[in-house]
C-alpha cells in the first residue's frame, strides 16, 4: 500500500502494527514457556509465566488506546478502517492466548503439587502445543504482510489441532478408566489440552481478520471451504 | 553567554525596525504636504470667490434678469435655463443609459461586436466636450433643424453624459455577486424577472450615483453649449410648461432660446468693469453650490438605499 | 454500465453517456449515474474532477454562460424528460429541480420574500397561499420556530447556518422533484454544518437529493450512495458503506484513505 499524505498517520498505523507484532512475540514466548514448564515440570518457569501475563495485559490496553486515538483523530476509511478495527480484535485474541498460557502454567503447578499420580507426560499434548505456538508465529507474520494464503492455511491447521485435542481426550479417558486415582491429574491435562485447542481457535480468528483486512469480506462462521471460495473471488 | 548574545540580537532587531520606521514617517510628511497643497489651492480659490461674490448674494440676484448695470444684473434666466436643459438631458440620458447598461451586462452575448461597442463607449467617455458641441451643431442644429434651443442643448449634454451613465450603470450591476443571479435563475426566474426583481433594485444606489454625477458634470459644461450657440444675454424666460387653457401642458419652452449658468459667468468675466467680476463670483458660488448639493444628494441616496443591501 | 447496488430501487433520474466541454476542454467524460428516488447520492473527488460541473448540468446552470457544450442525456423519471434536450426550456428544468449553493446567497430582501420568491416567479400572488407555502418550507428546513416572529426582517440578519437553511427553504417552497446541493456547508462552522447534515437526513424522506461535497466524512455521514469522480470520469459508484469500507477501485481507495498524491 502506498503512503498517506499524512506521514504522521502512516507512523501511527505502523506503530499499531509494530506493537501487535511485539505483543504477539510476547504471547508466543508465554505459550512456549508454559509448554516447556509442563513438559519439564519446571516450577520457576511456571511462576515466571504467571508473573509475565501482567505485561501482556498492559500491551492490550496500550494497543486498544492507540486504535481508539486513530479512530478519533483520523477517521480512517476503507483499508485503514478495516486494519484498525481488526487490530482491536486481534489484540483481544492475543490477550486471550496469553490467558491460556497462564492457565496451562497454573494447571501444571497443580499437577506438580499433587505429586506424580498418573500420566504427567503426554507427548501428544506437547506436540499439539508446539503446533499451536508455530501457528501463532505464522499468523502474526501473515498479519503484518496481509498474506491471505497463509491465513487460509492457519484455518486448516486449526482443524488439525481440534482433531489432536479429541485424540488426547480419548487417550486420557482410557487412563482414567484404568486407574481412577489418575482422574484429578488427567483432568488437569485435559484442561491444558483444551487451552492449546483454544489457542488454535484464537489464531484462526486472527487469520479471518487478515482476510477481512485484505479483501474486505467477513469470512467468520463460513467454514474452510467458504473461506477458500472468498479468497479465490475477484 | 547565550542571554547576552540574544540581547545583542534584540538590540540589532530594534535598530533595524527604527530604520524602516523612519521611511514611514518620511512618506507621511510627503503625503500630508501633497494633500494640503491641493486643498489649500482650492480653498484659496473658493474663499477668493466668496469674498468677491458674497455682497451680491441677495434674493434679487436670483430673480433679476441680466442688465447692463452690474448692480441690477441677476441670474434668473441662467438658472432657469440650466434647470430646463437638465430636465431634457435627464429625460433622455437616464433611460437610454440605464437600459444600455443593463442590456450590455445582462443580455448581450459576448462576442466581437459587443466588444467593439464596449470599447467605443469607454472611448466616448474620454472625448473632449467641445467635440460633442461640434457634432450637435452639425447634427441637431443644421441637419435636424432643432434650432439653438433648450432642446438642442439638452440633447447635446445627454449625448455627452450618456457614456458616463452607461459605464456607471454597468459598474453598479457588476457589483452584484453572480451568486445572486444564479440564485434567482435556479428558482426558475426568467432574465427579465431577474433584472426586474434583483438586478435593478440592488444596483439602484450605484446607478443613481452615476446619474447624479453625470448630471453634475452636465450642469457645469460650457464649451458644447457655446458651440451650439446659446445666447449670452437673455432678458426673458422660456414659455411656462403649464398653461391655463387645455391641455394645460405646453412644450413650447423646448424650442426657446436660452442661456445657462456657466455661460452667464463666462459672459460677466469677459466684461471690463470690476462690478461684473463680483457678479461672476456670486454666480460661480451658486454653480458650485448646485454641484455640491447634487453630489451630496448622491451620497445621501447611496447611503440610504445601500443600508438594506449586503452581500 | 451496470449499477449493481441500485438495481432493485426506484430511479428518479439517470445521467446517460454525459460529456461536457468548456470550450475545448473535455471536462466530463462519458458519465453514467443513477439517482435513486428519495435517497441521498453524494459526489466526491478532488478539486477540478468535474463533480460541480455535473451537478450544475442537472439544472442547466451552464446555459447562462457562453462556451459550454454538452452531449448525452439526464433523464428524469417517471416522465422520461431529458433535462438536457434543447427543446426543454431551462426554466422548466429549474422549476422542477432546486439548487442550494456553496455560500448562502440570500437576496437582500426579507426572510419571507426570500422563501416566497420561487412562488412569486411562478406568478402566485395570493397572500394566503404564499403564507402557507412559506411556513411549510421553513418548517421543512427546521427554521420556522427560529424565524416565525421575524419574517419581515432582512435575510442577512440571520446567522450563516440560518441563512443556508433559509436557502434550503427557498429551494423547497416550490416542491421540486430533486434537490441539488453544491458543497452546502463549505462556508459554515461545524455546528451549522451539523444542522444542515441533520436536515438532509430529514429531507430525504420527501425528496431525492444529489450533493457535491469536498468533505469525504460528510459524504459518509449523509449519503446512501457515493460516486467518486476523478479527472472528469466517474471512477466508482456504489453503496456508501461499501465505498467507505471496501471500494472496488484502487483510485477510490487511495482518495478516501488520504493516499492521494
Amino acid at each position: 500500500m502506498s503512503e498517506h499524505l499524512s506521514r504522521q498517520f502512516d507512523a501511527e498505523l505502523d506503530g499499531i502494527r509494530a506493537s501487535l507484532t511485539r505483543m504477539g512475540g510476547m504471547v508466543e514466548e508465554q505459550v512456549r514457556s508454559a509448554l516447556t514448564a509442563f513438559a519439564e515440570g519446571d516450577r520457576d518457569l511456571i511462576e515466571l509465566v504467571i508473573a509475565r501475563d501482567a505485561g501482556v495485559d498492559e500491551m492490550e490496553i496500550a494497543i486498544d488506546t492507540a486504535c481508539m486515538h486513530v479512530i478519533a483523530r483520523r477517521q480512517p476509511t476503507a483499508i485503514d478502517l478495516r486494519m484498525v478495527m481488526s487490530a482491536g480484535k486481534v489484540v483481544t485474541d492475543l490477550e486471550r492466548i496469553g490467558d491460556e498460557a497462564k492457565k496451562i502454567a497454573r494447571a501444571t503447578r497443580k499437577i506438580l503439587e499433587r505429586g506424580s499420580h498418573g500420566p504427567t507426560q503426554i507427548l501428544e499434548v506437547r506436540h499439539t502445543g508446539e503446533l499451536a505456538a508455530t501457528m501463532l508465529n505464522r499468523v502474526l507474520d501473515a498479519f503484518v504482510r496481509l498474506d491471505i494464503e497463509t491465513a487460509a492455511d492457519i484455518v486448516r491447521c486449526d482443524r488439525e489441532i481440534d482433531q489432536h485435542f479429541r485424540a488426547i481426550v480419548r487417550q486420557l479417558i482410557t487412563y482414567m478408566m484404568e486407574d481412577p486415582r489418575t482422574i484429578s491429574t488427567a483432568l488437569d491435562i485435559v484442561f491444558i489440552a483444551k487451552s492449546v485447542e483454544r489457542i488454535g481457535d484464537h489464531c484462526k480468528n486472527v487469520a479471518e481478520d487478515i482476510v477481512y483486512i485484505a479483501k474486505g469480506r467477513d469470512v467468520r462462521h463460513m467454514g474452510l471451504d467458504g473461506l477458500k471460495r472468498e479468497i479465490a473471488a475477484e | 553567554m547565550s542571554s547576552s548574545s540574544s540581547s545583542l540580537q534584540t538590540a540589532r532587531l530594534r535598530t533595524e525596525i527604527k530604520r524602516r520606521r523612519r521611511w514611514d514617517l518620511v512618506f507621511i510628511v510627503i503625503g500630508i504636504f501633497a494633500l494640503l497643497l491641493g486643498l489649500m489651492t482650492l480653498a484659496t480659490l473658493f474663499i477668493d470667490m466668496l469674498i468677491d461674490g458674497w455682497e451680491r448674494l441677495h434674493p434679487e440676484f436670483f430673480t433679476s434678469f441680466p442688465s447692463r448695470r452690474a448692480a441690477h444684473a441677476g441670474i434668473l434666466s441662467a438658472w432657469v435655463g440650466s434647470l430646463a436643459v437638465m430636465v431634457v438631458t435627464g429625460t433622455v440620458a437616464i433611460p437610454l443609459g440605464v437600459a444600455t447598461g443593463i442590456w450590455l451586462e445582462e443580455y448581450a452575448p459576448r462576442h466581437w461586436v459587443t466588444n467593439v461597442i464596449e470599447i467605443n463607449i469607454n472611448n466616448l467617455a474620454g472625448v473632449p466636450s467641445i467635440i460633442f458641441g461640434l457634432l450637435a451643431l452639425g447634427l441637431f442644429v443644421y441637419s435636424f433643424n432643432l434650432g439653438q434651443s433648450i432642446r438642442t442643448a439638452g440633447l447635446t449634454l445627454a449625448l455627452l453624459i450618456l457614456p458616463v451613465m452607461i459605464v456607471g450603470t454597468r459598474e453598479a450591476i457588476r457589483s452584484i455577486p453572480q451568486s445572486i443571479r444564479e440564485g434567482a435563475y435556479a428558482l426558475g426566474a426568467t432574465r427579465w424577472q431577474t433584472v426586474q426583481h434583483h438586478i435593478l433594485p440592488y444596483s439602484l444606489p450605484g446607478i443613481l450615483t452615476g446619474v447624479i454625477i453625470g448630471m453634475a458634470r452636465a450642469i457645469g459644461e460650457t464649451a458644447p453649449i457655446i458651440t451650439i450657440g446659446a445666447l449670452t444675454f437673455i432678458a426673458f424666460l422660456p414659455p411656462p410648461p403649464i398653461t391655463d387653457a387645455p391641455p394645460f401642458l405646453s412644450f413650447e419652452w423646448l424650442e426657446a432660446p436660452f442661456t445657462v449658468m456657466p455661460i452667464q459667468i463666462f459672459n460677466w468675466t469677459s466684461r471690463p468693469e470690476s462690478a461684473f467680476q463680483h457678479n461672476a463670483a456670486a454666480a460661480g458660488l451658486v454653480l458650485v453650490a448646485m454641484t455640491l448639493i447634487m453630489n451630496g444628494l448622491a451620497i445621501l441616496l447611496r447611503y440610504r438605499l445601500r443600508k438594506n443591501i449586503k452581500w | 454500465m451496470l449499477h449493481p447496488p441500485v438495481t432493485n430501487l426506484p430511479i428518479k433520474a439517470e445521467v446517460r453517456n454525459f460529456n461536457f466541454f468548456y470550450g475545448n476542454f473535455h471536462a466530463l467524460k462519458n458519465v453514467n449515474l443513477p439517482l435513486c428516488e428519495k435517497k441521498v447520492t453524494a459526489m466526491i473527488g478532488p478539486s477540478g474532477c468535474g463533480k460541480s460541473t455535473l451537478l450544475r448540468s442537472f439544472n442547466r446552470m451552464h446555459d447562462l454562460y457562453p462556451g459550454n457544450r454538452y452531449e448525452g442525456a439526464i433523464v428524469l423519471h417517471p416522465d422520461q424528460t431529458n433535462l438536457l434536450d434543447p427543446r426543454v426550456d431551462p426554466i422548466e428544468v429549474r422549476m422542477r429541480l432546486s439548487m442550494v449553493f456553496q455560500k448562502p446567497n440570500p437576496f437582500p430582501k426579507s426572510i419571507y420574500e426570500n422563501v416566497a420568491y420561487g412562488l412569486r416567479v411562478r406568478g402566485i400572488k395570493k397572500r394566503s397561499i404564499l403564507d402557507d407555502k412559506v411556513e411549510e418550507a421553513l418548517t421543512s428546513a427546521a427554521l420556522w420556530h427560529e424565524v416565525k416572529h421575524r419574517l419581515k426582517d432582512m435575510a442577512f440578519a440571520l446567522s450563516g447556518g440560518q441563512q443556508q437553511r433559509m436557502c434550503i427553504a427557498r429551494a423547497l417552497a416550490t416542491a421540486p422533484e430533486i434537490l441539488l446541493f453544491d458543497e452546502p456547508t463549505s462556508a459554515l462552522d461545524p455546528i451549522a454544518t451539523g444542522s444542515i447534515e441533520e436536515l438532509i437526513n430529514e429531507l430525504k424522506h420527501q425528496i431525492t437529493i444529489l450533493i457535491v461535497t469536498h468533505n469525504m466524512q460528510q459524504a459518509a455521514r449523509v449519503s446512501d450512495f457515493t460516486a467518486y469522480m476523478y479527472l472528469g470520469e466517474l471512477i466508482e459508484f456504489g453503496n456508501t458503506n461499501e465505498i467507505f469500507i471496501k471500494p472496488r477501485d484502487k483510485r477510490t481507495e487511495d482518495y478516501i484513505t488520504g493516499r492521494f498524491g
